[in-house]
């Protein structure tokens, strides 16, 4: 096992160099003025301040060289700097990405609690009245769009009921705590302010619950729909002949073998929200990496539209990593060669 | 270039005060910390904080609030009262200004503001190239006449040039920390000065507030400058905090998370019902527009004067006003804002539906033609282009000619706009500072402007308007009236060029808490922070 996960990670940085080289030439290639981020309107008709800036930035470099450029910086960490925020992509993904892992990660325990607490109990008490209900509310959150569901929580939890603050990892007004790992609850949890990580929580909790939802919606129907097959089967029958209590024939015989493709599901949903929660990331003013991918894409912002490329396939990569680690240890007569 | 050379009594003179300045920051410091913090809320468009390259809406309200310039523009939106300059002068000729600065003013560092910084901040803007280096355009010299008095030669008359060193972008920056933090005044700027990161993180003004911190499209956090020389600001600490759009700008003010929203609609802010929460509808002095682009492959021949003009008569203005922002908005005649010098006689366009027939029957187009519109697909100032170009759409189509609608982004448009591949485009314009003669510049029909090279593409002579560059030049000479009725010619001559088309000039909402004061719109400076209290 330990040998199959080392010769996996082993393969990260080859996956990743295949990935940058395809987001390089695919950007590079794609219709558009590079320049309309660096040039000004008025400056267009100066062909000296248009030469400029190209060899400024690289631009006037033929293809193969560019990519050549891009791939030695790429290796030693530099992944350039963002024409958009005119500071190094790095930084600005680290000062972007903790926000929407943070967030991401608060939204997944949420659609995941929720999600299998639902799937489960709507396949032991299936056709109830609750089996229906929690259907539908679990259809709901997959069914209805984030920019529609986050506006309405948000006017009804935050501006009538006034139980959620407004937007934003934390109140304008307050200061962030000291920088160590990036997310708020944890940075505030080791500096000992227990008001700032109050106010964390209170600022992520309407968030997460809306990209959650989405997630518990996907959960909670697979859970349901691989836990009654699941139930069907004849080692369920043989437990249950065997006098073993239901709670026990549920959880420690039913939902272990029916969790392996929801663990496909969320692995797969996590990475894909890292880059994929821009719309809950723009409702709520929070500053990730979502909205930070979108507004590389619409200005051709090569650098950015890289480095967020690289990391959502880093993403992507670990998530498969962990999803066939996780496969091995929910059923172990799946074995990975090594 | 005047080379910069510090003397020995300003070195000791920005020593002193950098003592004072650090002294009086330790002992305001305490002060500010008991006072409010001011939140608010927009969408951010932050191209740079360096002020010879910033160019953006949110850029003005910030480089309004750091950096002083020479003069400003009153609370009438038209008046140019002191700044930086307590006295200001020209020549009859409108090609010498003399500007006598406020012997008290320093910058944040405690430094005193001396006329070799502003001979410095200007070369440095003029040098740059970068977007509003156009407004040192045709300046002959900046010199220092003395420490306090700085003179400037233009080389043609230029009766705006006045209204020029009001533009938030002539900010005066403190030279030498500027240039210790890597920028260059001289002409080498344009490709060597590297301070633009430098200025992400530092403030080198004179204004009320300094830079604190600034994440990008985040927040952008401004705290009161402790060696202020002027009326202390309201409020002790700005943020601008990012809110994308107009309805989550409402529920955050309402909540109060929020003290002014600044990009809301009119729409949004008629369904407002909190006593918590002023709203007030204002003109503005932004508009939207389109434009024929007669050069372009497809319309060689076709897209002439007369068949611009009888398409002209096919839209439906006030319907326009009305289909893209519920009528909160005015018809604009010519490509130069309602108010600004040489528009109050202006007629805005109407519709006239059979007259555009009439016409097109006459230009041998009767049986109509096709057109592809080419249009950013964004909204702006609460107009949203793709509502507005199907509207035109269905006005065309009235008359026969059928638009393609092809919204896509930024880049690929100004790709688009370079490469003459659309018959039609649409697009916005806000004021840069308060003037008529930058929509001259920018929409004058004159030999390579902006909008001959998009417009014309490679037959420039199908809308070249050699009367528009000699009526500029003249209003340039002049002042007051005369100037007035120069820029009333010009508006009538880019009217009659039928190639820029305005829309629509949307209102502004201004909307903020019931307890804060002091929310006004400038044409040169969009929200001016410093005037904003708590009551």
């Amino acid at each position: 096992m330990l040998r199959y996960i080392i010769r996996r990670i082993l393969g990260v940085p080859f996956l990743l160099f295949g990935v940058a080289s395809v987001a390089f030439l695919l950007s590079q290639s794609t219709k558009g003025d590079p320049l309309s981020a660096l040039v000004p309107e008025r400056m267009m008709n100066n062909p000296e301040i248009v030469s400029a800036v190209k060899a400024q930035w690289g631009l006037d470099q033929p293809l193969p060289v560019r990519y050549v450029i891009y791939m030695k910086n790429l290796v030693q960490g530099d992944m350039g700097t963002s024409f958009n925020t005119r500071r190094p992509v790095a930084r600005d993904i680290a000062d972007r990405l903790p926000a929407t892992l943070e967030l991401v990660t608060a939204a997944m325990i949420i659609g995941t609690t929720f999600g299998m607490g639902i799937g489960l109990l709507s396949a032991r008490f299936r056709y109830s009245l609750f089996d229906n209900a929690a259907r539908g509310f679990a259809l709901l959150g997959s069914s209805l769009p984030i920019f529609w569901s986050g506006l309405i929580m948000l006017y009804i939890f935050s501006v009538q009921l006034k139980w959620t603050p407004g937007t934003g990892r934390l109140d304008a007004r307050s200061t962030p705590p000291e920088h160590i790992t990036g997310f708020y609850s944890i940075d505030s949890l080791l500096a000992g302010d227990w008001a700032l990580l109050g106010q964390t929580l209170s600022h992520l909790a309407l968030p997460a619950f809306v990209l959650g939802w989405s997630v518990v919606g996907i959960v909670a129907r697979l859970v349901r729909s691989s836990l009654l097959e699941a139930l069907s089967q004849d080692y369920v029958r043989t437990a249950r002949a065997k006098g073993a209590p239901e709670r026990v024939v549920l959880i420690n015989h039913a939902l272990r073998n029916a969790l392996i493709p929801v663990l496909t599901v969320l692995g797969f949903t996590f990475a894909y929200l890292i880059t994929g929660a821009v719309l809950t990331e723009a409702i709520f003013s929070w500053p990730g990496i979502g909205s930070y991918a979108v507004a590389a894409a619409r200005s051709l912002d090569y650098p950015a539209i890289g480095g967020v490329t690289i990391v959502g396939a880093t993403a992507f990569l670990l998530a498969n990593l962990a999803t066939d680690i996780a496969y091995a240890w929910a059923n172990p007569r799946i074995k990975v060669s090594g | 270039m005047r080379n910069i050379s510090l003397s020995k009594n300003r070195r000791r003179a920005r020593r002193t005060g950098l003592l004072l300045g650090t002294v009086g920051t330790l002992a305001f410091g305490s002060a500010l910390a008991a006072q409010e913090t001011l939140v608010v809320g927009r969408s951010m468009d932050v191209n740079s904080l360096d002020p010879s390259r910033a160019f953006c809406d949110t850029c003005q309200v910030y480089l309004t609030a750091v950096y002083e310039p020479l003069l400003t523009l009153g609370e009438d939106n038209k008046t140019l009262v002191p700044k930086l300059a307590t006295t200001w002068e020209n020549n009859d000729t409108f090609t010498e200004f003399t500007f006598n600065l406020n012997p008290d003013a320093v910058f944040s560092d405690g430094s005193p503001v001396e006329a070799s910084d502003v001979v410095w901040t200007f070369e440095r803007l003029r040098n740059l190239k970068g977007s509003p280096s156009f407004l040192m355009d045709g300046t002959q010299s900046i010199e220092a006449v003395d420490t306090h008095t700085v003179k400037i030669i233009v080389e043609a008359p230029n009766s705006e040039f006045l209204n020029k060193v009001s533009a938030p972008y002539t900010g005066i920056m403190n030279a030498e920390a500027a240039m210790a933090g890597g920028a260059l005044a001289d002409e080498s700027a344009a490709t060597a000065d590297g301070a633009e990161g430098w200025f992400l993180e530092n403030s080198v003004g004179s204004g009320p507030f300094v830079l604190t911190n600034y994440a990008p499209e985040d927040e952008l956090r401004l705290t009161a400058n402790s060696a202020y020389y002027g009326t202390a600001p309201g409020f002790g600490e700005v943020v601008i905090t990012q809110i994308q759009d107009s309805v989550s700008q409402a529920q955050a003010l309402e909540t109060g998370s929020i003290d002014i929203a600044m990009q809301i609609d009119a729409d949004t802010a008629k369904n407002m019902n909190n006593p918590d929460v002023v709203t007030e509808i204002v003109p503005s002095f932004n508009f939207v527009y389109f434009a024929f682009m007669p050069g372009s492959e497809a319309m060689k021949g076709k897209l002439t004067p007369p068949v611009r003009e009888a398409l002209t008569y096919a839209v439906d203005y006030d319907g326009m006003i009305e289909f893209t922002v519920g009528g909160n908005g005015n018809k604009i005649a010519a490509p130069i804002p309602n108010g600004f010098p040489g528009t109050a006689n202006l007629m805005p366009r109407s519709q006239d539906v059979e007259k555009a027939k009439s016409m097109l029957a006459d230009a041998g187009l009767g049986d109509g033609f096709t057109m592809e519109a080419v249009y950013p697909n964004d909204n702006v100032y609460g107009v949203d282009l793709n509502i507005m170009m199907q509207k035109l759409q269905q006005d065309f189509a009235q008359v026969g000619v059928d638009v393609t609608l092809k919204p896509v982004t930024y880049p690929v448009w100004r790709e688009d706009m370079a490469n003459g591949r659309a018959d039609l485009t649409a697009v916005y314009y806000a004021p840069d500072y308060y003037g008529s003669g930058q929509y001259a510049a920018y929409f004058g029909m004159t030999e390579g402007s902006t909008w001959v090279s998009r417009a014309g593409y490679k037959s420039p002579e199908t809308v070249v308007n050699a009367k528009e560059g000699e009526i500029y030049a003249a209003a340039l000479a002049a002042s007051g009236d005369a100037a007035d009725a120069k820029y009333e010619e010009l508006a009538k001559e880019l009217m009659a060029d039928n190639v820029i088309i305005p829309l629509v000039s949307p209102n502004l909402v201004l909307a903020h808490r019931s307890d804060i004061q002091g929310v006004r719109y400038s044409a040169c400076c969009n929200l001016p922070l410093a005037e904003i209290s708590r009551k």
